[in-house]
């Protein structure tokens, strides 16, 4: 009986240091700030935060981190913010996301802090996919956009320039892997992994022959999933093992030197031109190639802050959006932790260009890049694509078939009863 | 049969495939543990020879792994305590009390830990956000404790099965209660079986990835494999620090695996055999 | 189980005398009421939800009976997963199985007395078992890279292959590398298991069928083979529930992918309820998979309790 007791008084007491809200009855203020891990200094946030604090006295900001990974975070979003009293205040949301949170009502407008105005000031792509039925969701925090990495040492001994067009590219890459005859060198990767990088990679090579997707020209939509499959079978400048290559893996293969071409984010330049690195100063940086006639069409990333309409502090949850997402806090974090700024502004002030001259090359860019489709549909149309251009990928299926079998389940979901949205662009 | 294995030659050999089988790629997290940020994939050689030891500072002093594996400690432990306690009174209650409804019972028990996590973490989470045991150490270690029950009320009613009856009739007509013949006269006998089902809840409590995951939110109240997902970063994978994180993470479990093995054969020797 | 005596006590210290019924119930409690509390009420709520159409983002929420349950029946997502975690079960389970055996009947041949080598080699066995599953997936995912995973090199240097094999990429290699890395993992309780019960056979019964004049395989085929055959199927039972459940350890691994050829059932369930937000209709598919678990589990039940009344 006393040994039972006494059990169970220990692993009461076990479960007893939970150390969690230590603050007794806080006369302040505390907002929560919910995010994924970040690269590069975490402390550089932080120090952003104490000064938010500094400037607002009675508010204390509290971080509280999830995995980096898109998909855990999506789900614990939703999970908490379904649920109703969601323990946060501010949240960062992925691109495509906002349109299913303010569809949904989880989110609130933002146009009190940025008035379509001052929108202005930011790059167009981003404020479009936050705007939902003519009301801005979300603040751009950070932009990404695809862009083409090129070993420029390779092409300067063969005497070719960065490729405009995508037959260029292959042409390009053919002729350096054939003079090198180096096996193994491979002339172009990108992300093949089901997921949805995929979809990134897909639609900018879709976009670029003046279809896309969902919707569009089909026979052109087909040529264009047929040219990916092609890299790899017909043209062979891309090892099958795309087909599960992410963000890394193919920063991976660049940065050690195995690849002539490769399409990633902008975030992948630091650490390729960093010490030690087996290809510093060796890469270029160019706009994605496109077909005979198009321009080119990077795809959008980044991610943007909101809040959730369950926040307590509506008010002081605006407040520190606006400060994070203001010129001076985008130009400490563009600095410090290599993020690209949202605000078109500070791609011309001297002193973050003359520290990171890549952002000018970066500006058409992120101006060029078009966002996924704006709908509070698209994950829903992303999961049922992905499975399908990945087959293609790997040459399980055709495009033509891959095509079909996605429409038909778009037309599925989106045509199923009770679907009270239409879907534009569609 | 035996006289096989009588060659020792023969048999270390394959002795040591299989340590290779189960050992390789341990051992080879353990080398890329070591490795310069520049040579990780750099292949050959497959033993660098250069090694840095900036992995490991970095898991332990400038990460918050060092906490998490206290975290982790502490709801492991709790998590076992519980289970085994409360396990321990129902599966003696199933091995030797004259109840009704036992396979019925057994059975639901059995059947709670069959429905996928995926579809019950939503709610569960949503019933310790409503108990306000959101992001609290509690929480892991009672879903832990839970969900581990049904493995260990299974392991110890077959091993309470096994002692001997006459050892409890005895204790009774001496005049104690069913409670007190299990602490005077099960207990002692039954360490090896309570040694199993201890670290079978152990292990699954320790590596448990999405319960934890989802019921804690900071630094405070991270575990260990929850630690270690948050290791990369927006697209980048610190594959070198990962596998340092992951050998730190390992080891303890392994150690005490190799404390108990001694019992763990003895208990389920014991225990599973005869059913 | 012998017919127990009906047992009075005198209580020592003369407090309330409680029937043996009434203990039982008072101590198995506990248990019930932290699972009832803790793992029922959840279960319950996803089972409610699975007879919804809930889709939070659109404001859909209605009770629809089964009419997801008969969606199922026409999804074809669906009974690919249902091949996918069928054929990756099978292959898991029975290999497992196989090696687990040979690793018992390994160690069981050496440990005749050195208490040394049993104890290294028990420990070794252990190791992968102890590894999170997240943490193993990793390692074998950075093992099977096609560039610079140790897998291809080894086996380009012991000249079995001439290119890299694309094991995740490729869609027919794909669910085989994942029962590879799961097999890995969950050997050693298979081992650990059998090892225990080959312990138990009497070593007398060998010795008189060496007599007897029977060779190995034969004494295997009739000694240990049916003397094992309880621990056997508590191993399938195990190793099948967990297979049929299988979702970190693949979907770090491939993510479902290519092609959804690695999509197992969780993963399919994971995708509906988090990324798309059908909780109704991914509540629907663990019910499924619920059923299919339980549907396993009790066939193997059967066959164990045919199997114990044999052995008693």
């Amino acid at each position: 009986m006393i040994v039972r007791a006494a059990l169970i008084i220990c692993a009461a007491l076990g479960f007893g240091c939970t150390p969690t809200d230590d603050r007794p009855h806080d006369p302040n203020i505390v907002l929560v700030f919910k995010h994924g891990k970040l690269s590069g200094d975490e402390q550089v946030l932080s120090g952003l935060l104490r000064e938010f604090e500094r400037r607002h006295p009675g508010v204390i900001v509290r971080e509280e981190l999830l995995p980096s990974s898109s998909d855990q975070q999506h789900q614990y979003y939703a999970m908490n913010l379904d649920g109703g009293q969601a323990p946060f205040d501010l949240l960062g949301v992925d691109t495509v996301w906002v349109q299913e949170f303010a569809k949904a009502g989880w989110i609130i407008p933002m146009n009190a802090i940025l008035p379509p105005a001052e929108q202005e000031q930011f790059f167009p792509g981003p404020i479009q996919a936050a705007t939902f039925e003519g009301q801005l969701y979300a603040v751009p925090w950070y932009i990404d956009a695809g862009v083409l990495y090129y070993r420029r040492d390779l092409l300067e001994r063969y005497g070719v320039a960065p490729p405009k067009t995508w037959p260029d590219l292959v042409r390009a890459a053919q002729r350096v892997l054939d003079g090198e005859r180096d096996a193994g060198l491979a002339g172009f990767v990108w992300q093949g992994k089901q997921y949805e990088g995929l979809i990134c990679v897909a639609l900018e090579v879709l976009r670029s022959n003046g279809s896309d997707l969902w919707g569009g020209d089909r026979a052109r939509a087909e040529a264009g999933l047929q040219f990916l499959r092609e890299t790899i079978v017909r043209h062979r400048i891309t090892p099958l093992s795309v087909g599960m290559a992410d963000e890394e893996s193919t920063r991976q293969v660049f940065g050690s030197g195995r690849a002539l071409f490769m399409r990633n984010w902008p975030y992948a330049w630091a650490l390729l031109q960093r010490e030690g690195s087996p290809v510093q100063g060796k890469v270029g940086l160019a706009p994605l190639p496109s077909f005979p006639g198009y321009p080119s069409a990077p795809v959008l990333g980044g991610w943007m802050l909101a809040s959730p309409k369950s926040s307590a502090h509506p008010q002081e949850a605006a407040e520190l959006i606006r400060f994070l997402t203001s010129p001076d806090a985008q130009r400490l974090v563009a600095l410090q932790m290599g993020y690209n700024p949202t605000r078109r502004a500070l791609y011309s002030d001297a002193s973050l260009v003359k520290a990171r001259p890549l952002l000018t090359d970066l500006y058409p860019i992120f101006l060029e890049a078009r966002p996924r489709p704006i709908t509070p549909y698209y994950l829903l149309l992303s999961q049922a694509m992905q499975p399908e251009v990945s087959a293609v990928v790997v040459g399980s299926k055709t495009p033509r078939e891959a095509l079909e079998a996605a429409s038909r389940q778009a037309a599925r979901i989106i045509g199923s009863r009770d679907s009270p949205v239409a879907v534009e662009g569609l | 049969m035996m006289d096989w294995f009588r060659t020792r030659g023969w048999a270390l050999c394959m002795l040591a495939l299989v340590g290779l089988f189960c050992l390789g790629p341990v051992l080879w997290q353990a080398v890329t543990s070591i490795k310069l940020d520049e040579d990780l994939v750099r292949l050959p050689p497959i033993i660098p020879d250069r090694a840095t030891t900036v992995h490991y500072e970095r898991v332990l002093f400038q990460s918050s792994l060092g906490q998490s594996l206290v975290n982790s400690v502490v709801v492991a432990a709790s998590a076992t305590a519980v289970a085994i306690v409360v396990g321990g009174l129902c599966a003696f209650t199933l091995a030797r009390l004259p109840i009704g409804g036992k396979p019925v019972m057994l059975g639901l028990v059995l059947a709670t830990s069959m429905f996928p996590p995926i579809a019950v973490i939503s709610p569960l989470y949503l019933l310790m956000r409503g108990l306000g045991l959101r992001d609290t150490l509690i929480a892991v270690g009672l879903t832990h404790a839970v969900y581990a029950l049904p493995l260990a009320i299974w392991l110890m009613t077959s091993f309470f099965r096994q002692l001997p009856g006459e050892l409890y009739y005895a204790a009774r007509v001496d005049g104690c209660t069913p409670l007190r013949a299990l602490l005077m006269v099960f207990l002692p006998l039954a360490r090896p079986g309570l040694a199993v089902a201890a670290l079978l809840v152990f292990i699954f409590s320790w590596n448990e990835f999405m319960f934890a995951l989802t019921l804690t939110a900071s630094d405070a109240t991270r575990t260990a494999p929850v630690a270690v997902a948050l290791f990369p970063g927006l697209y980048e994978i610190p594959w070198g620090d990962i596998a340092a994180a992951s050998l730190v993470v390992t080891l303890p479990v392994a150690g005490l695996a190799a404390l108990f093995q001694r019992h763990i054969v003895a208990g389920l020797t014991a225990g599973s055999v005869k059913g | 189980m012998i017919g127990q005596p009906s047992v009075k006590p005198r209580s020592k210290t003369g407090g309330i005398r409680l029937s043996e019924r009434t203990w039982g119930y008072l101590l198995a409690s506990p248990a019930f009421v932290l699972v009832g509390l803790v793992a029922v009420a959840p279960i319950a709520a996803a089972l409610w939800l699975s007879l919804h159409r809930r889709l939070p983002v659109f404001g859909v929420d209605e009770f629809v009976g089964l009419w997801n349950y008969a969606q199922l029946w026409n999804d074809e997502r669906f009974w690919a997963a249902c091949r996918t975690t069928v054929y990756f079960t099978v292959l898991s389970v029975a290999t497992e199985l196989l090696l687990g055996f040979g690793l018992a009947l390994l160690l069981d041949g050496l440990t005749n007395g050195t208490g040394k080598s049993t104890r290294w080699a028990q420990v070794m066995i252990i190791v992968p078992w102890a590894v999170p599953t997240v943490v193993s997936a990793q390692i074998w995912a950075w093992l099977y890279q096609p560039d610079y995973g140790l897998l291809n090199y080894l086996l380009h240097r012991v000249g079995l292959i001439t290119q890299p094999i694309d094991w995740l990429a490729d869609p027919d290699w794909a669910i085989h590398a994942a029962v590879v890395m799961d097999v890995w993992k969950t050997t050693p309780f298979a081992a650990l298991l059998l090892l225990a019960g080959l312990k138990t056979v009497p070593r007398d019964l060998y010795a008189a069928a060496r007599v007897d004049g029977a060779g190995a395989w034969q004494q295997f085929r009739h000694i240990t083979l049916p003397l094992l055959m309880p621990v056997v199927v508590i191993v399938l039972v195990f190793r099948t529930m967990d297979s049929i459940r299988v979702f970190d350890a693949v979907y770090v691994l491939t993510g479902g992918g290519p092609g959804n050829s690695t999509e197992t059932l969780s993963i399919y369930a994971y995708k509906t309820l988090f990324q798309t937000l059908q909780f109704g209709y991914g509540s629907t598919l663990a019910t499924a998979m619920f059923l299919i678990v339980a549907a396993f589990s009790s066939l193997y039940l059967l066959l164990l309790r045919r199997h114990l009344q044999e052995a008693a």
